[in-house]
């Protein structure tokens, strides 16, 4: 236990050294930055072995920091329980290799701007992440939520001369300051009924509507954060606009922190009560897969469409959320138990593969110089080790057979047929439409993911930025390449994941699910209605293997020995293929855009040059979509809230000083009166 | 027997929903009759099951009826019809088809929500054949407030009767003889003067468009 | 030990069945058109002919562009192997789950779209935006089909639903069970590229979808992406005469005699939707690619109905 405690409280202290050492060296970027890096990438690691010492090992609550105040209702306590290291481990895996990542990233930044910053900015960010994830009472979680908030817009807005950088930061400064103003009303009701902020505190004697209110409160200050539909729009603008190692960790890890807090504050502190909370979510989440995946699919930004990936991602959590919270309210414990090991699987396997993808993106960017993907093309031969690990990446996020993304999706898929079996009509109508919208969700995100690897990597150069690429440093390719390893170990031998993902689940929810399971790599689910479900990666990948060496020597034996020949490709009997023939990115995505034309809007406008009209010699085509979010949702809202405070301003303000002392005279009459008759 | 009769009552339902998914007015014409030769042996079984036990011929004589009006007669008519007009090509329906598809499916859960509360149906047994019989009558009006041309407000109106038909020839063992015979001679007098009207009509205006009838407001 | 012979058995029926179907089907197309047609080995003899070819690449093109033909055929037939022809011949306890079989026909498919974009034509990109569209309007109502016999039979897995289908008498007379074999039909359609959804025998820009995918290869490549095409249909149409058509005759019977017998059943069975999907072939045109989403709707419609027969009206 004892040396638990020491290797995270020392794995804190590196954090703040690497906060610090860039300070000292500011003269020498370089070795500011390698020594920033490693110190942040060694904290990473000790914080890694501690949180699996003490998954495998421990139970009890761990205290990390214990600042006692004089105050007793502010206390700065900060303590591991078997949630708390979960996400603590996401976070440790996600620094180490990111850290790594940053030694060769920042290399681009010298010289240029103010990379001492931006380390110093990293690893406070790193140090507010933990804190949010093992504060073990309200107020000291408040105070880590809302430093992770402003640490993060300065991360956003870090390259600043950018106009569009700045709105995405003043965006998502607002968007976030107003959700967590719902969180601070939650905790208000909460020591207003309960007295304390602890969190441990019993949430019985809150009476059943506040809680209701607080329910909703908690969902829409926790979904501002995580990027649920409709408080999304932040999403994808501030993600790009932040450096890539600044990205991975918003994507990978901080939209997290709020499943944590859902998770933590109602299914632990409030105790779910009702079936519609869980409907709510199911349905919120539902929707959010919906919108963010065809968003997806039709962006040429890369970052973007990464943006809105992790918006889907969030939307098949929130999914496994609302069926662990209806299981908890039916009773059946084994739903519960699914439904969490669901989210908590997913939420894993999304940090690793979203965090290999951002960084990946930011080794084409480090590259080329540019994110859109209409630019870019033909990167595989000029990359090939980027090009490698971004397709490792992209094939775990489409959830196929051997990598990891596979393993949350199936978990998901069991938990939802559970959640039939109850009986529920409003249930079962819900879950099948999560089912459907899960299925096409998934075959969309394998096209979405096709579409970005094989428009950027795959044919040939569209522009200069892509063809004189380069390769680049090897510590780059090093950080993604750790990342993509772990998913396709974990896609293969999910075993160990699942393991200490049961650990969390039985501390929850009472019921663990390895009882029936057996074996390393062979995942069953025993469930107590349902027969045997099983599946085992690591044969399927060993009869892949199998099938595949009797085929090459079947067709050595059948055809003999046969030439390859090099060509060029086939271009219908014209000239030769240039790059303008190819498919871009938003050809690639118009029949979505056609077929859905009631999310997307799409205009079209054509201008032709030219003497005759079917021999013009200028043409230009330009296809927009309409943002409708901010169009009917936003903008309405943003335009009462002018409208009011211009009342506000003219009437109320108006500036004469005995306007003002009328108010204050009204005023202590009224307090007398109101003295008089209570 | 009884499982026989749900498979007809799901066909039937199919065949509505494949007539709201057709988008050229022969071919639904075409679904029309399948689907009259669904209703056809669905009243043939039953008419058989009530004259082996109470030998009663009624229900055997509409079943007659039916073939030879919607099988034969005003599918015939209707193609007559159709291919004596000029016709203009174009878009003949107002939303697209998946949106009408899912709006069906919605119009059978809401036709469930309905249904279900009724007492004195038994539930199980016949609730699957009402539920289905009720749906594909709402489906007909979906498909005559979702189609512009004339031929297709008449085989809406058609889709109708025949839902109609099925639901009390499956709650209860069909309408008394004197009810259907009456439904029976409106409708072919109906049907006779709704197919001059068009005539009428596309001699007049050039077009059977009925959405053009707006154009008549002040 | 039964696990290799299982393998073997499984993996030689589906190989040598798997171009038959493509012979039925062109034969009743020739019929139709009052022609002989090509003799019903005949993508045999074509793949047989492929395998000598020389094979061109293109210059453009990287190692995405060799391995995927590979890769397509070896998921498929690893799919194939999840999916038992014979039910009297599976191991004990056969633990072969059908979501895992659907996302491993997904890694297949992730390949076959990104070797299109690799070699740099515009008909790669046309196939590979066109197959993205119509495979994800195509999934949502295979898994609620498969999950809705999952729920009814108990597992997820496709020996156990397949084992528990037997034992219903005439599945095709009861509402759940017509409606999931409709839907399942027209997810076939789309998903093997037949008539209203593709037209496998052009190569015209208008009509090309999976053509337009493996136009590229040539030589043992095509032969493989061919045969993993071939062996993907076959899968789903053994998945749908498997769980929608059991046969219950010779129950008797045991041992090798059994196994025969409901092979010999197994090949009419195949035999039989093949025919109902020539017909339908036949019967119909190429939709319109934007006409593409009515079939897809009526599908999902249909399995949602299916599911809402069985569960909520109670057959």
């Amino acid at each position: 236990m004892i040396l638990v405690q020491r290797i995270i409280q020392i794995s804190l202290i590196l954090y703040v050294f690497s906060l610090f050492f860039p300070i000292f060296m500011m003269k020498n970027q370089k070795t500011a930055n390698v020594g920033s890096n490693m110190l942040t990438a060694a904290a990473g690691l000790l914080g890694t072995a501690g949180s699996l010492l003490y998954l495998f090992y421990y139970d009890a609550k761990l205290t990390i920091i214990n600042v006692p105040s004089s105050w007793s209702f502010i206390v700065i306590n900060s303590e591991f329980d078997r949630l708390s290291a979960f996400f603590v481990l996401i976070l440790s895996i996600v620094a180490f290799a990111t850290a790594i990542y940053s030694i060769g990233y920042i290399g681009e930044y010298y010289g240029n701007r103010d990379t001492v910053l931006l380390n110093c900015l990293m690893s406070t960010f790193i140090l507010s992440l933990f804190l949010v994830f093992t504060a073990s009472n309200a107020i000291w979680f408040f105070i880590a939520w809302e430093a992770m908030s402003v640490i993060s817009y300065f991360i956003v807005v870090f390259e600043s001369e950018n106009e569009e950088n700045q709105k995405a930061g003043k965006l998502y400064i607002i968007m976030t300051l107003v959700g967590t103003a719902f969180l601070i009303i939650n905790f208000m009701l909460m020591i207003s009924y309960t007295g304390s902020f602890s969190m441990d505190m019993s949430s019985s004697s809150i009476p059943s509507g506040i809680k209701n209110l607080m329910f909703v409160f908690f969902l829409i200050g926790f979904g501002t954060k995580a990027g649920v539909v409709p408080l999304h729009i932040w999403l994808p603008q501030a993600h790009p606009a932040a450096p890539s190692n600044g990205s991975a960790f918003m994507s990978g890890v901080m939209i997290k922190t709020a499943v944590y807090g859902m998770i933590r504050f109602v299914l632990m502190y409030l105790g779910v009560e009702h079936t519609w909370w869980g409907i709510t979510v199911m349905t919120v989440g539902m929707i959010t897969v919906f919108v963010g995946i065809s968003y997806a699919f039709v962006e040429k930004n890369i970052k973007k469409l990464l943006a809105y990936s992790s918006i889907e991602n969030i939307g098949i959590i929130f999914i496994a959320l609302g069926i662990t919270f209806i299981g908890e309210t039916k009773g059946d414990p084994t739903i519960c138990a699914l439904g969490l090991m669901a989210v908590l699987v997913h939420s894993f396997n999304h940090s690793l593969f979203k965090s290999g993808l951002f960084l990946g993106a930011g080794s084409i960017q480090y590259a080329t110089h540019t994110k859109n993907m209409e630019e870019l093309g033909g990167l595989a031969k000029k990359m090939p080790v980027s090009s490698v690990l971004f397709l490792g990446a992209a094939l775990s996020i489409s959830a196929v057979v051997p990598f990891n993304g596979f393993i949350g999706e199936w978990i998901a898929y069991q938990a939802l047929i559970r959640n039939i079996v109850i009986g529920d009509i409003n249930v079962d109508l819900v879950t099948m439409l999560s089912i459907a919208v899960l299925a096409f969700a998934g075959a969309l995100a394998l096209a979405t993911f096709v579409k970005a690897y094989g428009i950027s990597f795959l044919g040939l150069p569209r522009t200069e930025h892509s063809e004189y690429a380069k390769e680049v440093p090897k510590t780059m390719n090093a950080g993604i390449g750790l990342l993509v390893g772990l998913c396709l170990v974990f896609g293969i031998l999910p075993m160990t994941l699942i393991r200490i993902a049961d650990k969390i689940v039985e501390g929850i929810v009472g019921q663990t699910l390895i009882g029936g399971m057996s074996g390393k790599f062979f995942i069953a689910t025993y469930p107590v209605r349902m027969g045997a479900s099983s599946i085992s990666p690591l044969t399927g990948v060993l009869i892949l293997a199998v099938i595949g060496l009797i085929a090459v020597v079947v067709l050595k034996l059948a055809g003999g020995k046969t030439v390859e020949r090099k060509y060029e490709t086939w271009g219908c009997g014209y000239q030769s293929m240039n790059s303008r023939m190819q498919y871009t990115s938003g050809g690639y995505s118009k029949t979505l855009s056609i077929i859905f034309r009631f999310l997307f809007r799409p205009t079209r406008k054509l201008k032709q040059n030219g003497l005759y009209k079917y021999h013009p010699e200028e043409m230009e085509y330009v296809i927009t979509t309409e943002p409708v979010f901010e169009k009917y949702l936003y903008e309405p809202l943003s335009r009462l809230t002018r409208g009011l405070s211009k009342v506000v301003k003219l009437k109320i303000q108006s500036g004469s000083i005995h306007a003002y002392l009328i108010y204050i005279f009204l005023t202590v009459l009224i307090l007398m009166l109101y003295n008089r008759l209570a | 027997m009884e499982k026989y009769l749900d498979i007809l009552s799901i066909l039937i339902l199919v065949s509505s929903f494949a007539l709201m998914a057709n988008k050229r007015i022969k071919s639904y014409i075409n679904t029309f009759r399948i689907q009259a030769v669904l209703i056809s042996i669905a009243a043939g079984i039953m008419g058989a099951q009530s004259y082996a036990i109470e030998k009663r011929l009624d229900i055997i004589i509409v079943c007659v009826l039916i073939v030879i009006l919607k099988v034969y007669y005003i599918p015939k008519m209707l193609h007559k019809t159709y291919a004596d007009i000029e016709y203009k090509v174009g878009k003949d329906f107002f939303f697209n088809i998946p949106v009408l598809i899912f709006a069906c499916f919605a119009l059978v859960v809401f036709s469930y929500y309905c249904i279900s509360d009724i007492q004195g149906i038994d539930k199980g047994q016949l609730n699957i054949q009402i539920v289905n019989s009720v749906s594909v009558v709402m489906i007909g009006i979906l498909f005559m407030i979702s189609r512009k041309k004339a031929i297709g407000m008449i085989v809406g109106f058609l889709v109708i009767e025949n839902g109609l038909f099925v639901t009390t020839l499956f709650a209860t063992q069909g309408m008394p003889f004197i009810v259907d015979m009456g439904i029976f001679i409106d409708m072919i007098t109906g049907i006779m003067i709704m197919g001059i009207m068009v005539f009428r009509i596309n001699d007049k205006f050039d077009s059977i468009d009925i959405n053009d009838m707006k154009s008549l407001k002040g | 030990m039964r696990y290799i012979e299982y393998f073997l058995f499984q993996g030689i029926v589906l190989v040598m069945l798997a171009p038959l179907v493509n012979g039925i089907i062109g034969k009743i197309k020739a019929f139709s058109q009052k022609r002989q047609g090509p003799p019903f080995l005949q993508l045999y003899y074509d793949l047989h002919k492929l395998f000598k070819k020389q094979i061109v690449v293109s210059d453009v093109s990287t190692w995405i562009f060799k391995v995927t033909p590979m890769i397509v055929f070896t998921t498929a037939l690893c799919a194939g192997m999840i999916v038992p022809v014979v039910t009297s011949f599976i191991p004990e306890n056969f633990p072969g789950d059908i979501i895992f079989t659907i996302y491993l026909l997904a890694l297949g498919r992730f390949f076959m779209m990104a070797g299109a974009l690799d070699t740099g034509s515009t008909f790669g990109g046309m196939g590979s935006s066109r197959e993205a569209l119509i495979s994800s309007l195509a999934e949502p109502s295979l898994l609620i089909s498969v999950i809705t016999v999952a729920l009814i039979s108990g597992t997820t897995s496709v020996s156990g639903m397949m084992l528990k289908m037997q034992t219903e008498n005439t599945p095709l007379l009861q509402p759940v069970y017509v409606m999931l074999f409709l839907a399942i039909l027209l997810v076939i359609l789309m998903d093997t590229s037949r008539i209203p959804v593709d037209d496998p025998s052009t190569h015209l820009e208008l009509t090309m979808v999976h053509e337009a995918m493996i136009l590229e290869y040539s030589g043992r490549n095509l032969a493989l992406m061919e045969l993993g095409a071939a062996i993907k249909q076959l899968l789903l149409i053994t998945l749908v005469v498997n769980l929608f058509l059991p046969n219950q005759l010779f129950i008797g019977t045991t041992g090798v005699a059994l196994v025969v017998i409901s092979l010999v059943m197994y090949i009419i069975k195949v035999i039989f939707v093949a025919v109902i999907i020539g017909l339908i072939e036949v019967s119909s045109v190429k939709f319109r690619f934007f006409s593409v989403p009515n079939i897809a709707a009526l599908s999902l419609i249909l399995s949602f109905l299916g599911f809402m027969q069985y569960f909520i009206l109670g057959r």
